[in-house]
């Protein structure tokens, strides 16, 4: 499967402008609500038709703003699963998984919704209404229904939005087992960064109607484009310093009067000038707390070291969040803390964290991440 | 319940298709004044005796059935209450002008609900505070309506009666009006004013143009032969006895 | 007693609301569905004739039916009487009932969450299969309420019957026609009467109706 899209729309008050292309795999498209995302998948189906651009998947042009070409919904044969599922009530569950299967002969039809029914578990509520189901038998009814045709691809707009926490999570992982398993390729729209990371591939990144990265999900964790785009996939400790030395290796910084270095971006040759401002961040599970029963920190194996007291903490149940305020003068970096931590609930037990709150942190240098500006 | 609802209107769709018009013969169909209301009625089945043919009644006011004729009703025969809505037929080229024939004069009287506790023998009566309402035929297509006003406007009273008048489409409506007891009193036709609940008084015929009835035979029509023989029929010796019961007077008498 | 007026009352009613269904029903779904320039006149024109007194309603019917009239010079031409038949019964009917049945209908349609017919169409439907497996059966309460308020609006219709049919015994007077007729002639006896079979017809068919609706949705 291969996708190929280009879409420009104007509407009141918001302009979509975008451009990604996707291979055979699950692509999210992730951002903050009204940033275009539901409107490209709309765009996608044929529901709404764009101003200018072009839509190619395997092969087949559906939309050519230029050449006038613009395939109707129905035949563009892509799978569709709405938030909040869109299940026609007035038809059962064998009904409506079967809706799509018309143009097959009557046998054919039974024998592929009864396959499709049972891979899915849902066999047994073959007679009931979508309002007797639940929200997780409704999904997976709307999944049904979506794949029994078997597309090239499907589209799903907010899958798990409509349901509560715990049930999400379930669902989540029900939902990526069921897209491996068929094996079709999916675009997804979701505002939740876990659920982006945890069912796509590739993640598009949208803002205010424009892409501003698209990356494999982890490359997205580690190297975000941009100060913008880690604001948005929701990375702490985005922080601020000022370029001392750059080269290809290693850029020296300093921050809130501490002399840090950083490994420079593998991937991009990023040589900022001294005196430059210059965008990192740090994941808050590599900041290291140095355990004072061993002896003084090692140089070689400790490094950009400093000192602060926590301020501040949270409890998560499995891990803990602290706040933490360096013993350097000036403001605070982030309010009243400079850095936040994650620890293990095991380590914050071990350390005796609750009470013990002055000590010494050690970042390696590949944990630190510096952030082209942009 | 379904089951024996649906018998239940099945039968009565049944009775309904046997109540169903069948044309056996030919079918007359005279449109006529409001006026000749209970004359004709009775002068229709002496005529299907004496023809064989058969009668069909349309009743209204002479004005809204010469406008229908004019639209093209399939009216036979026209019986009008006054002479020039036939008249304006004729110069509409609507009527066989040969057939035009005068067949009645008519009065007009009036008319109180026998219950009533208002008397009212004179026009001059109308002006009485009680009679708050007053009934006649629209005189813009009713003659025996613009033979009222005429009355009215004559006697002296119009001014004053007229923000107490009530309209009917016809003389029958008007005298509707007043058998229900709506309006004090009403003006209406001789011919239809013996009706159970009315009492009337005559009023002079020196008040208003003459109410000369002509009738004539639909240019249309399929059976010219049997419109006229109509027209003639009402002018005969059997139909000029009904006519002259109902108060009409006939040709020759004025 | 003369039962005609009964009949011919049922079969102008009949067919005017199936008439009333078959041109509604599409009207109804482009006014709920579509936007066009001109679409809010269309919407008044609709209602126009539930504004309209009906005798004026109805003359105007009439001179544009009648054999000089511009529709009535075609049919005569073709060999067709509409005005003082049974059809212009029928017609008046339509003309009186249509806007509640497409009123009602058009709210039933707006009601219907236009993302169930996108669905649909992702799945692979033309349109039309939309609309007969989705949007009506979805509408059909609201389809069925309508069917039924332009039923009794076409078997009470009074005012443009008389003027595009006249009220003539035994070819286009309808029960309402013939009641007021035989109120017009005194005739209170008979006028009851037919009044009551009326009624009683009616609330019978109303009540069938109803319940065959019950069974099915």
């Amino acid at each position: 499967m291969a996708l190929s899209l280009e879409v420009r729309k104007a509407l009141p008050g918001f302009t979509l402008d975008v451009a990604w292309e996707a291979g055979d795999e699950v692509v999210t498209l992730f951002g903050p609500s009204g940033a275009g995302k539901t409107l490209t998948l709309q765009c996608l189906a044929g529901l709404v038709r764009p101003d200018s651009g072009r839509i190619v998947v395997n092969g087949t042009v559906f939309f050519d703003g230029a050449l006038g070409v613009d395939v109707p919904t129905q035949r563009r044969r892509l799978g569709y699963v709405f938030q909040g599922y869109a299940l026609f009530p007035h038809l059962n569950v064998r009904d409506n998984v079967a809706y799509g299967l018309r143009h097959l002969t009557t046998s054919t039809r039974r024998e592929r919704t009864r396959e499709v029914l049972e891979r899915l578990g849902l066999a047994d509520l073959a007679s009931r209404r979508p309002r007797e189901l639940s929200g997780g038998q409704q999904q997976r009814v709307a999944l049904g229904r979506a794949l029994a045709p078997d597309p090239a691809l499907i589209l799903l707009d907010e899958p798990l939005s409509a349901l509560d926490l715990p049930l999400r999570q379930a669902l989540r992982d029900d939902l990526r087992a069921v897209l491996a398993e068929w094996r079709t390729a999916a675009v997804l729209v979701t505002h939740d960064f876990t659920e982006a990371y945890r069912l796509g591939d590739r993640i598009v990144v949208y803002e205010a109607g424009r892409v501003i990265q698209t990356a494999p999900r982890a490359e997205l964790l580690w190297q975000p484009a941009s100060e913008r785009v880690a604001g948005i996939v929701g990375i702490r400790n985005v922080l601020h310093g000022t370029v001392l030395k750059a080269t290809p290796d290693r850029i020296q910084f300093s921050w809130r009067g501490q002399l840090l270095e950083a490994v420079n971006s593998p991937t991009r040759s990023y040589l900022p000038a001294p005196e430059r401002p210059l965008a990192f961040f740090i994941r808050p599970e590599y900041v290291r707390l140095i355990r004072k029963d061993r002896g003084s920190p090692d140089p070689g194996h400790h490094m950009n070291l400093m000192q602060g007291r926590v301020v501040g903490e949270a409890d998560f149940g499995t891990t803990w969040t602290l706040y933490v305020r360096l013993d350097a003068p000036g403001a605070p970096a982030q309010g009243e803390y400079d850095l936040e931590i994650e620890v293990p609930r095991l380590v914050y037990e071990i350390l005796d964290l609750a009470r013990d709150r002055q000590w010494q942190l050690s970042i390696h240098r590949g944990s630190i991440h510096v952030l082209p500006s942009s | 319940m379904t089951r024996r609802g649906l018998i239940v209107l099945a039968l009565v769709l049944a009775v309904a298709r046997a109540g169903e018009a069948q044309p056996a013969a030919t079918t007359l169909v005279v449109y006529a004044a409001a006026d000749l209301d209970t004359a004709f009625r009775e002068i229709k089945p002496l005529f299907e005796k004496a023809t064989g043919a058969r009668v069909t009644l349309v009743m209204g006011s002479t004005g809204n059935l010469a406008k229908q004729i004019e639209h093209g009703a399939p009216a036979d025969v026209f019986f009008a209450a006054n002479e020039s809505f036939v008249d304006d037929l004729r110069a509409a080229g609507a009527i066989i002008p040969q057939t035009r024939a005068l067949y009645a004069q008519g009065r007009i009287v009036l008319a109180v609900p026998k219950k009533s506790a208002v008397a009212a023998r004179e026009l001059t009566d109308l002006l009485k505070p009680e009679v708050r309402r007053v009934a006649i035929a629209n005189p813009a297509h009713a003659p025996y309506g613009r033979a009222a006003q005429e009355a009215l406007e004559r006697a002296g009273v119009w001014d004053k009666v007229k923000p107490k008048l009530v309209y009917g489409e016809s003389i029958r409506h008007a005298l509707q009006f007043v058998e229900t007891g709506a309006v004090e009193a009403g003006i209406v036709a001789l011919s239809i004013a013996d009706a159970p609940g009315i009492a009337y008084a005559p009023i002079d015929p020196a008040l208003h143009a003459p109410l000369n009835q002509v009738a004539a035979v639909v240019k249309r029509s399929p059976h010219p032969d049997l419109g006229a023989a109509f027209i003639q029929f009402v002018n005969g010796a059997e139909g000029r006895l009904v006519m002259k019961r109902y108060g009409f007077l006939l040709p020759g008498e004025f | 007693m003369d039962f005609f007026p009964l009949w011919l009352s049922l079969k102008v009613s009949v067919t005017a609301t199936i008439l009333t269904v078959a041109t509604g029903l599409p009207l109804a779904w482009v006014l709920a569905l579509k936007r066009f320039p001109g679409r809010d006149l269309a919407e008044a024109v609709v209602v126009l004739p539930l504004v309209l007194p009906p005798t004026v309603l109805g003359y105007y019917l009439l001179v544009l039916i009648s054999r000089q009239g511009a529709i009535g010079r075609v049919l005569d031409a073709a060999g067709i009487e509409l005005a003082f038949t049974w059809r212009a019964a029928v017609l008046a009917a339509w003309v009186g009932s249509s806007a509640l049945f497409i009123k009602a209908a058009q709210a039933g349609f707006e009601a219907v969450d236009r993302r169930l017919e996108q669905a649909a169409l992702t799945l692979g439907r033309s349109q039309w299969s939309v609309f007969w497996s989705i949007t009506l059966p979805l509408a059909s309460r609201a389809v069925m309420a309508g069917t039924v308020l332009a039923f009794c609006r076409a078997l009470g219709d009074f005012g443009i019957t008389l003027m595009v049919a006249g009220s003539i015994p035994g070819l286009t007077q309808t029960t309402p026609l013939a009641i007021y007729d035989l109120v017009q002639s005194n005739r209170m006896a008979e006028a009851n009467t037919l009044s009551l079979i009326a009624v009683a017809t009616v609330a019978l068919l109303l009540m069938g109706i109803g319940r065959l609706a019950r069974l099915r949705f």
